[in-house]
This record gives structure tokens, sequence and C-alpha cells, in this order.
């Protein structure tokens, strides 16, 4: 019964809770509504009008049109860059086929030449005669005579070495000439060790030596005709090399105790021993 | 005109229905948005908004409740969300503890028991508030609650007898008068 007297006691009591007004302003509401609804407006809550403002679905297409635009245009781009430099590599590619190929033509018919792309070919089995001529003043002051470029004929383990003008700035040739360089000392430094420890009456040894003494002097021209040359301190430690190499090989079975001393003599003066063990990097194979 | 004829006027374009759907529902829309925001801005505001999202979205009406029960939930949930993003309650308002606390010395307090009413009830949760204002001031049944809401009829009928509970507490000083 109390229960009941509450529930009806509320009810009566709960009607004048925001009671609105006895009259509801359906035209001023149409209005306004038609009005919103015309101009695509959004509701501001408490204003008391209907202010203009961008719906949020518009807004939100608006972000998604342009972060679709913006992937597009991101996409387009990264293919654009895909593909070229797709071509750029597969025209570098064919360019160095077509240089090497070029390259090893030439040194296989003997010439010197200058092919397209600026590589220089400075190989070939004339190298020793007349390929490259040595400025006669340092190998007069070094052995006192007329140097003998063209009596070397040896071409067995010669290095063709292709010298692209810029190649100085390649990674890869720098590698590969330092590599060579570095296998080459290390091979010098085999003979002159051998030269230096072989008894005095071995004539065998002798010739076994100039032998590979003439091969080591013709890899020695092409590298100083190579960029390693180019590096100040390579170039001394070759050109003294190819000093004590034609020395060797200009040694013949007959040779005086003298002709040897001289030879030693060079390689104390200039040091070539210490130089090539410095200028070969530790941990690289020697002799080889 | 039944609804389902009304609507299919109001989805083609027929301003004339969108009209009269409106002249049929204005009245029980404003007072509900009235009575949940107790202001005239705002349940202007609302009921307009109910309308005019009511008229976007009319065309995905499915017919799954009556069109009355439709208009409704969307003007809840209207209401109710506006009156949560501009926080204009009523300076009225007040947490319930403080109407349990003014109830207890009634005479020093508010006398007035229309204030102290209408203060317990904004001091209910929004569910129980929907549901007490609907039902025990509007007139809803709890089958219009729940379709509106969305919610069981069970809990319709628990969330008025919560809200009854909260606002018989709140209104203990006032027993002699639903007593005798």
């Amino acid at each position: 019964m109390t229960e009941d007297n509450f529930e009806e006691f509320l009810k009566k009591a709960a009607q004048s809770y925001n009671a609105p007004p006895a009259r509801t302003p359906r035209d001023d509401m149409w209005s306004a509504i038609q009005a919103q609804r015309a101009a695509g407006p959004r509701v501001i809550y408490g204003g008391g009008s209907l202010a203009a403002q961008t719906p949020a679905r518009r807004f939100g297409s608006r972000i998604w049109i342009g972060a679709a635009a913006a992937a597009i245009l991101l996409l387009a781009t990264g293919v654009g860059l895909g593909r070229w430099s797709a071509r750029a590599n597969t025209a570098s590619a064919i360019a160095a086929v077509g240089g090497s190929k070029s390259g090893a033509s030439n040194v296989a018919a003997g010439e010197t030449q200058t092919v397209p792309g600026g590589s220089e070919t400075v190989a070939g089995p004339q190298t020793g005669g007349g390929g490259r001529e040595p400025s006669p003043p340092r190998e007069q002051s070094r052995t006192g005579g007329v140097r003998r470029p063209g009596a070397l004929d040896g071409t067995e383990g010669m290095v063709a070495v292709t010298a692209p003008s810029n190649s100085t700035s390649s990674p890869t040739g720098n590698s590969a000439y330092q590599l060579t360089t570095v296998r080459h000392l290390s091979e010098a430094e085999a003979l002159l060790t051998s030269f230096r420890t072989r008894t005095t009456a071995d004539q065998q040894m002798d010739a076994q030596l100039g032998s590979w003494a003439r091969q080591l002097l013709s890899n020695t021209r092409l590298l100083l005709d190579s960029p390693v040359a180019k590096d100040p301190q390579r170039r001394p430690l070759l050109e003294d090399l190819e000093l004590v190499l034609v020395q060797i090989v200009q040694l013949s079975p007959g040779s005086t105790p003298q002709d040897r001393e001289m030879i030693e003599k060079t390689l104390q003066q200039d040091h070539v021993m210490t130089r090539l063990r410095t200028a070969i990097p530790a941990g690289s194979q020697r002799g080889s | 005109m039944n609804d389902t004829q009304l609507i299919t006027r109001v989805v083609a374009g027929d301003a004339a229905a969108e009209r009269e759907l409106y002249e049929m529902y204005v009245d029980r829309i404003y007072r509900l948005a009235f009575r949940l925001a107790g202001d005239d801005e705002l349940a202007r505001d609302f009921t307009q908004a109910t309308f005019i999202r009511a008229f976007e979205k009319i065309g995905s009406f499915r017919g799954e409740s009556s069109l009355s029960t439709w208009l409704h939930s969307i003007g809840v949930s209207v209401a109710l969300n506006g009156l949560r993003k501009t926080k204009r309650q009523r300076s009225r308002e007040a947490p319930m503890e403080e109407g349990l606390t003014v109830g207890s010395t009634r005479i020093e307090a508010d006398p007035d028991l229309k204030e102290r009413l209408a203060r317990a009830i904004d001091s209910l949760a929004d569910k129980y508030r929907t549901v007490f204002v609907m039902h025990d001031v509007e007139g809803y049944t709890h089958e219009e609650i729940s379709g509106t809401l969305n919610i069981p009829i069970g809990t319709s009928k628990s969330h008025l007898f919560q809200a009854r509970s909260k606002l018989r507490v709140a209104l203990a000083d006032f027993a002699p008068e639903w007593v005798s």
C-alpha cells in the first residue's frame, strides 16, 4: 500500500520535472530543419540555432581522399624511380660488358688503344717491346748503363690491365687493382728473398730466377701504367722493383760476383725488401 | 496512411510526406527531449537533429520496429549524446549523496518538494533517469522503452525500480505526504 502510494505520489510530483511548454514550437523547428537540410550543416546543441559546420563525415571523406591520393602519388613515384634506376643499371651493365669485350679483343690483338667509355687498354705482348719506354736518365743513374726494354719478350703470366680513365673513383676497380698489386708485390718479395739466399755457384737457380724475374718485370711495367702508379707510395716502389728485376734478368749465367753485389747494393740502398713487406698487408698470401 | 506507406513516400522524396511524418511525432519527441534536457533551446536542437537524422537514414529503416520506436531511439540517442557533449546540465544538478544529505535535514535544507525531486532525478544515472522519465513522467510502456533503448524489458523494469528506490531515499523526508 505504501509502495503504491509512493509510486502515485512520485508520478504526480515528477510531472513538474522539466515540464515542457504546452505548445510545441512545430513551425519554428520545421523551418530550422528545412534550412539545415538545405545547407547541409551540423547541429550545435545549446546554441538555439543551427549553425553551419562541416559534417564530420565529409571531413573524414576528404581525409580519406587525400590519403588515397598521397598513397597513389607515393606509389607512382616509387615505380618511376624503380624503372628509372633499373634502366640506368641495365645501360651501364651493357656498356660494361661491351667495354670488357672490346678490351679483351684489344688485348688479344696486342693493341693499345682507347675504347669507348674512356677505358684505356695498356696491355699486350708488345708491352715490353715498346708499349712503355722507361725514363733513360733514371735507369742510367741506377745501373750505369742503357736499359734494353726491347730485349724482354716474355709474355707468360702477363697481367692484362684495363684502366678506365675514371676508375680511381670506382671501388670495384680500386679493389681489383689493389688485389693485383698486393699479389704482385708478394711474388716479387718471394723472388728477391730467393735471390738473396741462393748459392753463388748455382747457375741453374740463376736461370730460373731470371725467368721468374722477367715475368715479374712485365707485370711491374703493366702496373706502372695502371692507376696503381698514381699512388705516390706505390709508384716509387714499383719503379725501384722494376730496376732490380731488370738487373736480375740481365744476369747472365757467367755473371761475376760484382754483378750480384750491385743488385744487393741496390736492394739495400733503396730498402726495397723493407718497403715491399710494408706494402703487403698483413695476412695476405705472400709468394703466391 | 500507415507507416510503411509514409516511409515509402518519404524515401521517394515527397516533401509533404516528410512534413506529415514530422507532425505525427514531433510532439512526443520534443516533450521527451525537453524532459531530458530541461532546456527549450536544447530540446529544440535535439528534436531538429532527430528529424534530420531520421530523414537521412529513413532509407535504411527495415521495419524491424515501429516507426515511433525507431524515431524515439534516435531522439534519445541524440539527446543523451548532446547532453554529454555540451555538458550543459542544469545548475541544479547535484550528486545523489548531496540529495541524501539534504534529505536528512529536511526543513533546514530544502523544503520545496519539486526542487528536491528535480535534484534527485538529475542526480540519477542516465540509464535510470531515462527510464524513469519515459515511464513515470511521459507514460511510455516498458515495451516502448525496451525498443527505444534497445534493452530487454526486464532491464527496463529493473532500471525503473532502481530509480524509484533512489528517489524514495532522497525524498524520505516527504514520506508523510505519500503515506497519508
